[in-house]
């Protein structure tokens, strides 16, 4: 126990905090964007970038992962937060936590293997586009500064990492670009137009609505997404890290983590948050092991928010979205191209669609569920595919079954049988097949019934282990049958 | 005659030239590491089209494999991930090796300018010689 909490926070501690501070740096510009995204003040996502960093990095299963409000929970709040206000987000961010928490009892780390590459491709893909588009507004028909400050962001993000990495771009753009915006002016919108700061910790908060049945559901169906779509992205993630550390990390007491991490945060005017895919990397980049790299994160997040919070709102907004830019160029997985040409057509099909569906519901949460529905579909029509040979032996019939037969495969694997025989032995082997659900038995039963109206006598040979055992509870064969 | 080279190989045709320029410099007694360096930002595509990072960089380096093998070369293999360049520094200076080779990239000359290549920033910070094969 005690082992393991060194090595989990005190392994190399200097490395995991500079690593801290870096992350730190690139997370404020991303936290403040998200904000407004979501439509609500720089403070909450900022704030939610603070707690959800510090709790997730006591109670989160993968040491090293960075979580803090993300878009893709941003982009799902648009609609609850314009409709109702924000202090339904707060509320529909501690409904998420409990749902992920409950999601993290059940174990629901483990069904999250079963969402395809195909539909994980086409989720970071969707995620990169819309903030992407959300990016637009800042660009686009504000005035010829505001593309001067884009233009010039976006260089600064790309040629500065050639030449040194040390201090993270993001950071070198803000700074610079913000001082000259602050002794030379520009026409342009900065973050204190859209919002306040408040050079304060968060404090605790009862969410100012009603608690009433009304409240649950006009919440529950964005609770539900965020969760989902939280989940999603964070066990993503700890994959990444997984794979970036060579290490294993435990996905139950991960989603059991975001959840907590959420619910508090929701009780302390933050937004609903997950695991970062580009912020992690830059962590694990940068040497981070532990969990002291993560809590860094987001102590020394909140510290600048204190300290340097009036030159916040001086930001200029096209500074934040050149750098949201290229952190969706980042997001966005080029191998897609490469993906369409090779991967074969149905996952391509499947990426594709839940691109599509995510783009045109706005619900990334949506998009995965359908993505998951579509392959499931193509998989069971894929494994569904029975063939049945016949021989004829000394007058008497064998009919060889071969492959899965469950509720998708029986009717074709019936379709090949001819009925026409009369007063024969038939055996039906079954050396190469697998019964997997009552279904198949049924179907079995029937397809012997069949025989025997006809006054031939049916043999059913060779099953399995498994399906012998299906059989004997369910099927009406008698000994006879199955000698 | 070098007693221990470290070779820094990403695979490329340049590295397996710098492979096939140590041969010229070894003898029975010389052991070489080859270093493949892994690079973290390669995660993302490793999860998402479900490669395994660490076998696809063994594919990469299979020629100078290959070709060690074949002329009976002692050699050792090392995995290690993070950014090329200071991996590289990293690796020579926690063990006792006699010198680094690497491959050149071959970039042009804007190209040269703007990035700063592997090879030259190892050369600047290494502490021990550096071979750059072209």
């Amino acid at each position: 126990m005690i082992e393991k909490f060194k090595r989990e926070w005190l392994t190399s501690p200097g490395t995991n905090i500079m690593a801290g501070i870096v992350v730190a740096l690139a997370l404020i510009p991303e936290a403040i964007a998200f904000s407004i995204i979501a439509g609500v003040d720089p403070m909450v996502g900022l704030y939610a970038s603070f707690l959800i960093a510090v709790i997730i990095s006591f109670v989160g299963g993968r040491p090293a992962m960075i979580s803090a409000a993300t878009g893709a929970v941003a982009l799902l709040v648009v609609p609850l937060v314009r409709e109702y206000g924000v202090e339904y987000l707060f509320a529909a961010t501690i409904l998420m936590g409990i749902i992920q928490i409950i999601l993290g009892i059940f174990k629901v780390g483990k069904l999250l293997k079963f969402i395809p590459n195909s539909v994980m491709i086409g989720f970071v893909n969707a995620l990169a586009i819309m903030i992407f588009i959300a990016q637009l507004q800042h660009i686009f028909g504000i005035s010829f500064d505001t593309y001067i400050y884009v233009i010039i962001t976006i260089a600064i993000l790309y040629v500065l990492p050639r030449f040194f990495k040390k201090i993270p771009a993001p950071l070198v753009a803000l700074v610079v670009l913000t001082s000259c915006y602050i002794f030379f002016g520009a026409e342009v919108r900065t973050v204190g137009d859209l919002g306040a700061i408040e050079k304060s910790l968060p404090s605790f908060i009862i969410p100012d609505v009603p608690y009433t049945l009304e409240t649950l559901k006009i919440i529950f169906p964005y609770s539900l997404s965020m969760a989902i779509v939280g989940l999603v992205e964070s066990l993503l993630t700890a994959r990444i890290v997984d794979n970036a550390t060579d290490t294993y990390s435990s996905k139950n007491k991960e989603s059991r983590g975001q959840g907590i991490a959420n619910f508090v945060t929701g009780f302390f005017g933050g937004m609903g948050g997950c695991a970062m895919i580009g912020q992690s990397v830059i962590n694990v980049r940068s040497g981070a092991t532990t969990r002291l790299s993560t809590f860094t994160a987001g102590v020394f997040l909140m510290l600048l928010i204190i300290l340097f919070g009036d030159l916040v709102v001086q930001i200029p907004m096209p500074i934040l979205a050149g750098i949201m830019v290229v952190v969706t160029i980042s997001t966005f997985d080029w191998k897609t191209f490469k993906y369409m040409k090779k991967a074969p057509r149905t996952d391509v099909f499947v990426m594709l669609i839940t691109v599509a569906i995510i783009l045109a519901t706005d619900n990334l949460a949506i998009g995965v569920i359908a993505g998951v529905f579509f392959s499931a579909i193509f998989f069971a029509t894929k494994i569904s595919k029975v063939t049945v040979t016949k021989e004829l032996i000394n007058n008497n019939y064998v009919f060889y079954f071969e492959g899965q037969i469950f509720f998708a495969s029986i009717d074709t694997m019936i379709d090949q049988l001819e009925f026409k025989k009369y007063d024969k032995d038939i055996l039906l082997d079954f050396s190469k097949a697998h019964l997997w659900d009552d279904s198949a038995v049924d179907a079995i039963d029937t397809m012997v019934r069949k025989f025997e109206d006809k006054g031939n006598t049916v043999y059913v040979d060779q099953l399995n282990a498994d399906s012998r055992k299906i059989v004997k509870e369910l099927s009406q064969l008698n000994e006879q049958h199955l000698t | 005659m070098y007693k221990s080279i470290l070779l820094a190989a990403d695979g490329s045709e340049n590295s397996f030239r710098a492979a096939e320029e140590t041969l010229n410099f070894i003898n029975k007694d010389t052991m070489v590491t080859i270093l493949n360096v892994i690079q973290i930002e390669k995660s993302k595509d490793a999860v998402l089209h479900g490669e395994n990072t660490v076998k696809q960089q063994k594919e990469k380096i299979a020629k100078i494999i290959d070709l060690y093998n074949k002329e009976n070369v002692n050699y050792n293999v090392i995995f290690e991930r993070g950014l090329p360049d200071e991996t590289v520094v990293k690796v020579s200076n926690n063990g006792a090796y006699n010198i680094i080779v690497l491959g050149n990239r071959g970039l042009n000359a804007l190209q040269g300018m703007m990035m700063g290549s592997v090879s030259h920033k190892v050369a600047k910070r290494a502490n021990i010689p550096v071979m750059i094969v072209k």
